[in-house]
């Protein structure tokens, strides 16, 4: 007994320093660093070259005169550059796993009114996408609920931490799909009158459901207990002025009726989203003031009529007409193309400068947490990646990536794969 | 019994007397280009007798005037489904296959041939109803035969020419098994769903049936150790076509369904129609060249009403136009000149020499004469629209020689008018096939007001004006919040129905009833317009026709 | 019509549905020209006569009356091919049995898909119109020119294109006949089996052909067998007239194809999607297969979870024959993008990861004679970039086909549709979905097939 024991021992401990060498699963790991030697482009004060501190997880140094500190991991980034994590304003990052398998979908619920539903809730930190979609430098996300009126509460994540508050990243916006009947694609065979009619009665519907969020919120502020409404308990906030909401629109008209309606209602805080076809009504949505987290980029223009680059030159037309333009990707498992979006943009009109903010410090600043994301400044939150150049541009490596203090593991599935597959062992059989 | 005195109204022309019957003092259009004035046509046992300015009038002829009217050979529907019922099956009629519970007894990648669409082998006489009602409104619009075949999907069977009138399908068949016809239409469900599969099947079936004739012929010579042909009766009907004896009547619209037509037509060299075409005026070159006959589709595209000009409009244009209003006129250009392209099809068709005749496959038969202007507008020259109405398909059809002209020895297929058939406001007054009278009232419409906000409740009497005849009755509307219910009666049977379906947009009333008439169920369908105390309008009695109605609000019953 | 074009019509009536394409004739001057077969050749003119490269190199007078286009700064390479694509169709998938061999989308071209100006203004020249994926075997493709303008479909068509034909395994398959009829095939074993019988039953076929044939020498009474556009096209496959292009996720059924085909004696086979091809690259390599791939399109659904975005160059480095496709009509826009991203994904030099999108998708459509590079006596199908068209920044200025400048950016008229409907004069709103099942297009028609199936799905996807 006593034997065969030390024998399992042994053979246990053989295993294990079999399998120290090679780290099979890397760890991210949190301390002081020094990156030294970039090109740091801050996004909201130019580009500094020099070191970037980071302590306690933040930023706490950066420029060409800083001490780096006793103990300090340094990472020279020579010929390199730093960029701020790269936000994503809208994706199903960490709700959906395999998108036809839909037990593995968790951003629908069912019914029309839902705005309690919390997407944090049901993001999967171990997500196979999350790995795969930080490594490209995109380090936050916006990851929403859809389908219905009011779908539920989107929730702002970091894409790096074991549970859902470790991930998340200080903003929550209730998502409102703004009355649109469109056909569908498939047995639709609804006329135009019926669409239009149903889409009136869902406008009386959202109008119905406002009223009565207001009515709550009334009773409440008089002291009073209102019954018990998880529906309107959700609203309150958004009524109140202390939580965003996200109207999503996209045809024109839907967007001008949402732009309307959002200043008929005098809703504190409003955020378009979607916006497809905002350019042919941006002079409308910038003398509104409303900011925009619109995409994908790269997409087709929504009408045959439309010039084949509509879809691309939107985001420019936008920015340029005054309107304050964030980017999305709208993506559960490729919201690492996030970049590409915000380079097409620019090679479609868009300016280089305000295609990186749209992907950066704008949706900080439409998100509310300008103050710890999105620009390299002291006192931030050390979300920033180390790269080979312009991180819009196709070719560039992500070579370090830091987030909220964590240097992650430059590891994902995809990368697994390419170590194990590009030279097969056994290789062919003869 | 009210309705019966409609039935006699139509039918009393025909004199149960005298089978001879002469029209004086018309203009006779004889053939396109061929007019006699102040003429007279005698017709004696549904054939024409004489036509002429001197003709003399046989004793006993019943004499219709038709002073200053237009005398046209009766008009002659190159292709539909005219008297064809679609099947009640709202889902085979969509050419669907059966929903999933019965999913299971149909084998979707081997289905039978009737599913398949593919049943060459039918008739259309054995599909036919003489009571259809798109007979009587064929016949309204001045069409006095047609060429009908089956409904179905990619083959649907042989046609017929029929004149339309008859009291069963047998007394209208002239012509059988005049064409074969065929559409590239899949079978929903089942193989073959998709244009890729119709052409193949095509292609195959064709080419197994001329294996299968081959074979035939092999087996009739020589049977004593060779393999038996297989009966196959879908097969059987490709014969004909093989042997080009008869034409495929094939019906593509669209410009892509024209090029697969060709297609298939170019590879397997069967005689062929091109039938129901409304997008043809791209391969008009093409047409000519190969010597295909053409259908045009008396249906064209629906023109946009333009939007009433409002108050302030020149304020509006003044102002700076939005990018999407500056779209829309750029579209709306677009689309009125692709419109135009449509509009002139037939003209296009006319200047390359291509013989034409029409098709009323999917047209409404009171859109006929409004387009038949249109396109006159746009090109086509009044001579080639009446032959294409009249000589021309009398010749495709292979039935020049009975029907087509006003000639000695024609059948008495005629169509009368009170102005030329194509000028404004033209009314198709008579319909003569094989001697047999039609007669119809003018009936005008007045439009209603959208805006006006009449009352309906009240009890009403009201007339209605049937030639010969005048039925009187009464009308009772009950109002709800808006939810419009009632009876009706009339005079001759003190009968009361309920009505159904009442509903009052501005000024304008409709509503239905049922009355039965011997047994037999109609449909009376009325529209009315209300101004004050009166009310004016019409009422569509299935395939009797359509009477004016007038009535007024009893005073103090309301 | 003028009398000498009527004339010509009579003349050649038979032939006149017969495309014949418009040819045209430039002198594009000093660009830098991606040969992508030659090397890159700086400050080089190409001239361009009667829709062929006659010339290329430096300083080539213009001959009499030839257009100059001056590409100085601009970067001039191969029209973009796309092997994979279902625009330009008006039917894709006959999804009522497992094998539809007989089919072909040919039959079915539609000239007036905007997409096709669309992918021409994205640099794409020609593509690979194909059948759809729903059924284990499923029709013939078509290899097609973007000839945007014309309203004859013939003029699309490629001329000595050889046929090529769609197959399919795993899920779709699996799904439309398996769980839709509750016919085989419900899994890979059934769909190996469909396949099999299949090519048993057109190798039975050809020789009853073949019997008959001979006996027909001697006996007057043969009789024929009966004529089945199935089994003939099953029997042209294994006469090696047809490539197959299959579509394909696992590693296992690839293989599993592979062998199929070699116990049949079939060797032109293209595996497209192929999603873990990378697993069996050695294999693939080995049988001399193609592989036709996404950059980076994964997750979609359970047969493409195990991905990567290196696939391509995982294949590249084991020496198979590789091409990225788009299967879709925003992607078609930007094989130059998805060709780019294999550099981020595996580091692949500036000239293989061109090949991806031009000499590759040749060679795997048999088309490599013809297009697919800028050398003397090749068609003149060309695109002229500002930028690099492997940089996001990459824009293409001038898209040229046999010729024939068909875009140009600098003369784009905003709406370009050719067939105008006369009752909508607004175009309808349509959003392209990009979550899931967007990207299964190969899917296209199989979905509205089994819409009452899947209608909770539907639903759940209109936003």
């Amino acid at each position: 007994m006593k034997y065969s024991l030390s024998i399992i021992c042994i053979i246990a401990i053989s295993a294990l320093s079999l399998s120290l060498p090679a780290q099979i699963v890397g760890k991210a790991e949190r301390g002081t660093f020094a990156l030294t030697n970039a090109t740091i482009e801050t996004v909201t004060n130019g580009t500094v070259q020099g070191t970037v501190i980071i302590q306690n997880g933040k930023i706490t140094a950066l420029g060409n005169n800083v001490t780096i500190p006793a103990g300090a991991k340094t990472i020279d980034c020579a010929g390199k550059f730093i960029y701020p994590g790269l936000i994503d304003g809208g994706t199903r990052v960490g709700l959906s796993e395999v998108s036809s398998v839909s037990l593995t979908q968790d951003f629908a619920e069912i019914g029309e009114l839902t705005p309690q539903m919390q997407a944090l809730t049901a993001v999967n930190p171990n997500a196979t996408a999350i790995p795969v979609t930080r490594v490209e430098g995109v380090t936050t996300a916006l990851t929403m609920p859809a389908n219905g009126l009011f779908p539920g509460t989107a929730a702002l994540i970091n894409l790096v931490g074991y549970t859902p508050d470790q991930m998340y990243a200080g903003f929550k916006g209730v998502v409102l799909n703004f009355p649109s009947v469109r056909r569908r694609r498939f047995g639709d065979n609804r006329t135009e009158e019926e669409l239009k009619k149903e889409e009136e009665k869902q406008l009386k519907q959202l109008n119905e459901i406002w009223e009565q969020a207001q009515l709550y919120v009334n009773i409440a502020k008089s002291g009073t207990q209102p019954d018990y409404n998880p529906e309107m308990e959700a609203l309150a906030p958004v009524v109140r002025g202390e939580m965003a909401l996200l109207v999503e629109a996209n045809r024109y008209n839907e967007i001008e009726s949402a732009i309307k309606w959002i200043q008929e209602k005098k809703v504190p805080k409003a955020v378009l989203t979607g916006v497809a076809e905002g350019w042919r009504v941006a002079d409308k949505i910038a003398k509104a003031n409303i900011p925009v987290i619109t995409g994908p980029v790269i997409a087709v223009p929504t009408r045959a009529s439309d010039r084949y680059d509509k879809a691309y030159a939107n985001p420019g037309l936008m920015q340029k007409a005054g309107v304050k333009v964030a980017l999305r990707t709208n993506s559960a498992e490729n919201a690492r193309n996030l970049p590409f979006n915000a380079g097409f943009a620019v090679a479609y009109g868009m300016d280089k400068a305000a295609a990186l903010r749209a992907i950066t410090i704008t949706p900080a600043e439409i998100f509310g947490v300008a103050d710890r994301l999105g620009s390299i400044e002291v006192g931030k939150d050390a979300t920033l990646f180390v790269c080979t150049g312009d991180p819009l541009e196709t070719s560039t490596q992500v070579v370090h990536l830091i987030i909220d203090g964590w240097e992650v593991p430059l590891e994902s599935r995809h990368i697994q794969l390419y170590q194990e597959f590009l030279d097969r062992q056994p290789g062919l059989k003869k | 019994m009210m309705t019966a005195g409609w039935l006699h109204a139509q039918e009393s022309l025909v004199s149960p007397v005298t089978r001879t019957l002469a029209l004086t003092n018309a203009n006779i259009v004889q053939k396109p280009g061929q007019v006699i004035e102040k003429g007279t046509i005698v017709i004696k046992d549904g054939l024409i007798l004489a036509v002429g300015k001197e003709v003399k009038i046989p004793v006993g002829a019943r004499v219709i005037a038709a002073d200053s009217m237009y005398v046209y050979a009766g008009f002659i529907d190159g292709l539909s489904h005219t008297g064809v019922p679609r099947p009640d099956n709202t889902q085979a009629q969509r050419g669907q296959a059966p929903r999933p519970q019965q999913a299971q007894q149909v084998n979707r990648s081997n289905p039978t041939n009737e599913q398949s669409g593919i049943t060459p082998e039918q008739q259309v006489k054995d599909q036919l109803k003489a009571d259809d009602k798109s007979i009587e409104e064929m016949r309204k619009a001045g069409f006095t035969a047609a060429h009908v075949v089956p409904r179905g999907n990619m083959l649907p069977g042989t046609g017929a020419v029929v004149l339309l009138k008859g009291s069963s399908a047998d007394a209208m068949v002239m012509r059988n098994e005049t064409a074969l016809f065929s559409q590239l239409a899949g079978a929903g469900r089942v193989y073959p769903s998709t244009v890729i599969a119709v052409m193949s099947k095509w292609r195959e079936l064709y080419k197994r049936a001329e294996q299968a004739k081959a074979h035939e012929a092999m087996y009739a010579k020589n049977p004593t150790g060779m393999a038996r042909p297989n009966y196959d009766r879908s097969l059987q009907a490709f014969y004909p076509v093989i042997d080009k004896k008869m034409p495929v009547f094939f019906a593509a619209s669209d410009l892509k369904s024209i090029h697969r037509a060709l297609t298939l037509q170019d590879e397997l060299k069967f005689p062929m129609v091109l039938t129901n075409v409304k997008q043809g005026w791209e391969v008009a070159n093409v047409l000519k060249s190969k010597n295909i006959p053409v259908l045009v589709a008396l249906d064209l595209p629906k023109e946009k009403k333009q939007p009433e000009k409002k108050e302030g409009d020149k304020d509006a244009a003044k102002k700076e136009k939005s990018i999407t209003e500056q779209e829309m006129e750029i579209l709306e250009k677009r689309s009125a000149e692709e419109l135009q392209r449509y509009l002139a099809q037939s003209g296009v068709f006319e200047k390359a020499g291509i013989e034409f005749a029409f098709s009323a496959m999917t047209v409404k038969s009171t859109d006929v004469q409004s387009n038949l202007r249109k396109m006159i507008a746009n090109g086509l020259s009044e001579n080639t629209a009446l032959a294409a109405l009249t000589t021309t398909p009398a010749k495709m059809l292979g039935v020049a020689n009975v029907m087509g002209t006003v000639e000695k020895g024609k059948l008495a297929n005629l169509v009368i008018t009170d102005k030329p058939y194509f000028a404004e406001k033209s009314n198709v007054r008579y319909v003569m096939i094989e001697g047999q009278l039609f007669e119809y009232e003018v009936v005008t419409r007045k439009a209603g007001d959208p805006n006006a906000n009449a009352k309906p409740a009240g009890i009403w009497s009201y007339t209605i004006n049937v030639p010969g005849q005048t039925t009187e009755g009464r009308l009772e509307i009950v109002d709800s919040n808006g939810s419009l219910s009632g009876t009706i009666s009339n005079s001759q049977t003190n009968q009361e129905t309920p009505i159904s379906n009442a509903e009052i947009k501005g000024n304008a009333l409709t509503f239905s009833a049922n009355i039965n008439m011997g047994g037999q169920s109609l449909v009376l369908d009325y529209e009315l317009l209300i101004d004050g105390n009166n009310m004016e309008g019409t009422v569509s009695v299935g395939q009797f026709g359509t009477f004016r109605v007038e009535g007024s609000r009893n005073p103090g019953k309301n | 019509m003028n009398k000498y074009a009527l004339l010509l019509t009579l003349l050649f009536g038979a032939t006149a549905l017969l495309a014949q394409p418009k040819t045209g004739s430039m002198l594009i001057k000093n660009g830098t020209v991606l040969t992508i077969t030659k090397g890159t050749l700086e400050n080089t003119d190409v001239l361009v006569e009667k829709g062929k490269i006659t010339r290329v190199g430096k300083s080539i007078p213009a001959p009499a009356g030839v257009e100059i286009v001056d590409a100085t700064g601009m970067y001039v390479m191969p029209g973009i091919i796309d092997a994979h694509s279902h625009i330009a169709l008006d039917a894709i998938n006959e999804a009522t049995s497992p094998v539809t061999a007989e089919v072909w989308v040919g039959d079915a071209l539609d000239p007036f898909d905007v997409s096709i100006y669309r992918a021409l203004a994205g640099g794409c020249t020609s593509s690979h119109a194909m059948h759809g994926s729903a059924n284990a075997i499923g029709g013939e493709c078509e290899t097609i020119k973007h000839r945007w303008g014309t309203k004859n479909p013939e003029d699309l068509r490629m001329a000595n294109a050889p046929r090529t034909i769609k197959f399919a395994l795993g899920e779709n398959p699996m799904r439309v006949h398996g769980e839709g009829s509750g016919i085989i095939p419900a899994s890979r074993m059934g769909v190996e089996f469909v396949i099999r019988k299949a090519f048993t039953e057109g190798k039975n076929y050809m020789e009853a052909w073949n019997k008959y044939n001979e006996e027909k020498k001697t006996n007057p009474n043969a009789v024929p067998p009966q004529y089945d556009r199935r089994l003939q096209t099953m029997a042209d496959i294994l006469k090696g007239d047809i490539i197959i292009h299959c579509h394909s996720y696992r590693a296992d059924e690839i293989y599993m194809l592979m062998n199929v085909c070699r116990d049949f004696g079939v060797t032109k086979l293209c595996f497209q999607h192929v999603n873990e091809g990378f697993k069996v690259a050695p294999e693939l390599a080995d049988f001399g297969a193609g592989a036709s791939v996404f950059a980076d399109w994964w997750g979609y659904k359970f047969e493409v979870y195990y991905s990567t975005a290196y696939n391509a160059a995982i294949l590249m480095r084991n020496g198979v024959v590789t091409s990225i496709n788009s299967d879709s009509g925003d992607y078609i826009r930007h094989l130059y993008h998805q060709a780019g991203k294999t550099q981020r994904y595996g580091g692949l030099t500036d000239d293989e990861a061109l090949a991806l999108i031009t000499i590759n998708p040749a060679i795997q459509l048999g088309i490599d004679q013809q297009v697919g590079s800028i050398e003397v006596g090749k068609d003149a199908d060309i695109v002229i970039f500002k930028n690099h068209p492997l940089s996001v920044y990459g824009v293409p200025q001038k898209t040229i086909v046999d010729g024939v400048v068909y875009f140009d950016i600098n003369e784009d008229p905003d709406d370009i549709r050719i067939d105008i409907n006369p009752e909508e004069s607004f175009p309808a709103f349509f959003l392209e979905e990009q979550h899931g099942h967007s990207h299964d297009r190969c899917m296209q028609g199989a979905w509205e097939f089994l819409f009452e199936r899947y209608q909770n799905f539907f639903e759940q996807q209109k936003n």
